[in-house]
C-alpha cells in the first residue's frame, strides 16, 4: 500500500494513546517516527536527507568538525548544543533545519511504499526537535505535499525518475537550485538521489525536477543508461581461481641454519681488556 | 558468463536499496569485469582498492582470529563503500549516499552476491 494509506492511522493511533518510543515504517524508502507523549520528534528516512546530510552537504559544517562536534559531545547522534556553541549555525536556524528535515522524511515515507509497521519501545529516545509536532498536523503537510506534487503538469516521484538534462544541458541562465540539479542530473540519480547530493529537501529537489521536466530543461531517457561489462576474463567463460603454471619458487634465498642456543661467550675477553688484566 | 545478467543483478540492487549510489564487479585481484558508477568515480582504481581492502581485512580477520571475513564497510561523512566478496574469485562494491541502511543492504546483497556468483562461474563449471 501507498506510505500514506499506512502512516495515518498509525500516527493518529500514536498520538491518541500519548506514545513514546519508535514507530518503524517497512517499505521503500520506509523510516522510522520518533515520538514522545504522543509527539512526534524525529522522523528518520533513507528518502530523505536529514539534518546532519543538509548540514554536512550544503558545507556549514565540514566533515571533521562534525566529527569532532560527536566527540565533544560523548558521541551523541545530534550534537546540536556544540553546533550552536561552535557559531556554525544559530538556535532558530537550527530549529527549522530540523522541523523541516521531520517534514520532508514524513513526505518521503508516505511518497513511498509501506509494507508494515511496528512499534518499539527505546532505552534512549532519540529528538531533534524540542517541542514535538503534532501527528494531524505532520499528516496534514504531508498530504498537502502529496497534492501538491500530483497537481503539477509533469509530476514525477521522488524515487521513480532519472531525468538527464535535455538539449546536452544548454538552457538558458537558471538559479542556484536549478543549476545544481542541472549539474547532478546524470540519468543515475533520482530526484531522491539529487536532494541528498545537492543537500536540499526531497520534497523541494522532487518539485523542482518536476517543473524543470515540464519546461524541457530535463528529460528522461527512453532506456536506463546500458551498465557496461568492461572486461570479460582472459578465457572468456567466467572467473576462476589462478592455477600457477610451475611450482611457486620461493621469493628470498633459504635463510641460514638458527643455531639451537645462542652462542656462548669466551671468559676474558672484554673484560681483560677493559682492565687491563694481564693474560 | 552472461553479461546481460550480470547488469540487471547490479541495476537490480540499486534499485531495491534506497541510497545506492554505484556498484562494481570485479575479479579477486582488482581487474574491473563491470562498473554501474557515475563519472565522477574511477572505476578501474576503485576496483583495485576494494581488491586490496578485502585482501588487508582478510588477513586482519585471520591475525586477530575473529573468524571469516562477512564485509568491508567504510563510513564517511557523505556515505559509506562496501566490500563483498563473491565467492573465492571475485568481489563487489558498492557505494552509497548517508540515508542508505547499511543493514538493509546486507540484507538485500546475499542473494545478489549468490546469484553473481553463478554468472561469473557459470561456463567455468561446465568445463568449456
Amino acid at each position: 500500500m501507498s506510505g500514506y494509506e499506512l502512516l495515518a492511522p498509525a500516527l493518529a493511533e500514536c498520538g491518541r494513546e500519548r506514545f513514546t518510543g519508535e514507530l518503524r515504517i517497512a517499505g521503500s524508502p520506509g523510516g522510522t517516527v520518533h515520538f514522545r507523549d504522543g509527539l512526534v520528534v524525529a522522523v528518520e528516512s533513507p528518502g530523505a536527507p536529514g539534518p546532519e546530510a543538509l548540514l554536512l552537504r550544503s558545507g556549514r559544517v565540514s566533515g571533521e568538525q562534525w566529527t569532532e562536534l560527536v566527540r565533544e559531545s560523548g558521541g551523541s547522534r545530534w550534537p546540536a548544543t556544540g553546533l550552536v556553541a561552535h557559531g556554525y549555525a544559530g538556535a532558530a536556524q537550527l530549529r527549522v533545519v530540523c522541523v523541516m528535515a521531520l517534514h520532508d522524511a514524513a513526505f518521503a515515507i508516505a511518497a513511498g511504499r509501506a509494507d508494515d509497521c511496528e512499534r518499539a519501545p527505546v532505552a534512549e529516545l532519540f529528538a531533534q526537535v524540542a517541542v514535538g509536532e503534532s501527528p494531524t498536523r505532520l499528516l496534514r503537510e504531508a498530504a498537502r505535499r502529496l497534492a501538491a506534487l500530483a497537481a503539477l503538469p509533469r509530476p514525477v516521484h521522488p524515487d521513480r525518475e532519472r531525468p538527464v538534462p535535455a538539449n546536452g544541458g544548454a538552457a538558458g541562465p537558471h538559479g542556484a537550485l536549478r543549476g545544481e540539479l542541472l549539474a547532478h542530473a546524470d540519468g543515475r540519480r533520482t530526484s531522491r538521489d539529487l536532494a541528498f547530493r545537492t543537500g536540499r529537501g526531497v520534497y523541494t529537489a522532487t518539485v523542482e525536477v518536476a517543473r524543470m521536466l515540464a519546461e524541457g530543461v530535463l528529460e528522461c531517457p527512453a532506456e536506463p543508461l546500458p551498465i557496461p561489462v568492461l572486461h570479460t576474463p582472459p578465457d572468456g567463460q567466467g572467473v576462476h581461481p589462478r592455477t600457477p603454471e610451475r611450482p611457486a619458487e620461493p621469493l628470498l634465498p633459504p635463510s641460514p641454519p638458527i643455531p639451537a642456543a645462542l652462542p656462548r661467550r669466551k671468559p676474558g675477553g672484554f673484560f681483560r681488556l677493559r682492565n687491563g688484566i694481564p693474560k | 558468463m552472461d553479461h546481460k545478467a550480470l547488469a540487471l543483478e547490479m541495476r537490480s540492487l540499486r534499485e531495491q536499496v534506497t541510497g545506492i549510489t554505484d556498484t562494481a564487479v570485479a575479479a579477486a585481484d582488482g581487474l574491473l569485469i563491470a562498473a554501474d558508477t557515475a563519472d565522477s568515480i574511477d572505476p578501474e582504481g576503485l576496483a583495485a582498492l576494494a581488491a586490496a581492502g578485502l585482501g588487508l581485512a582478510r588477513r586482519t580477520a585471520q591475525a586477530t582470529a575473529r573468524g571469516t571475513l562477512r564485509r568491508t564497510v567504510t563510513y564517511g561523512s557523505h556515505g559509506c563503500a562496501a566490500f563483498y566478496a563473491v565467492g573465492d574469485t571475485a568481489l563487489m562494491v558498492v557505494l552509497g549516499d548517508e540515508g542508505m541502511d547499511v543493514d538493509d543492504l546486507h540484507r538485500v546483497t546475499q542473494p545478489t552476491l549468490r546469484r553473481i556468483d553463478s554468472i561469473l562461474t557459470e561456463k567455468a563449471a561446465e568445463g568449456v
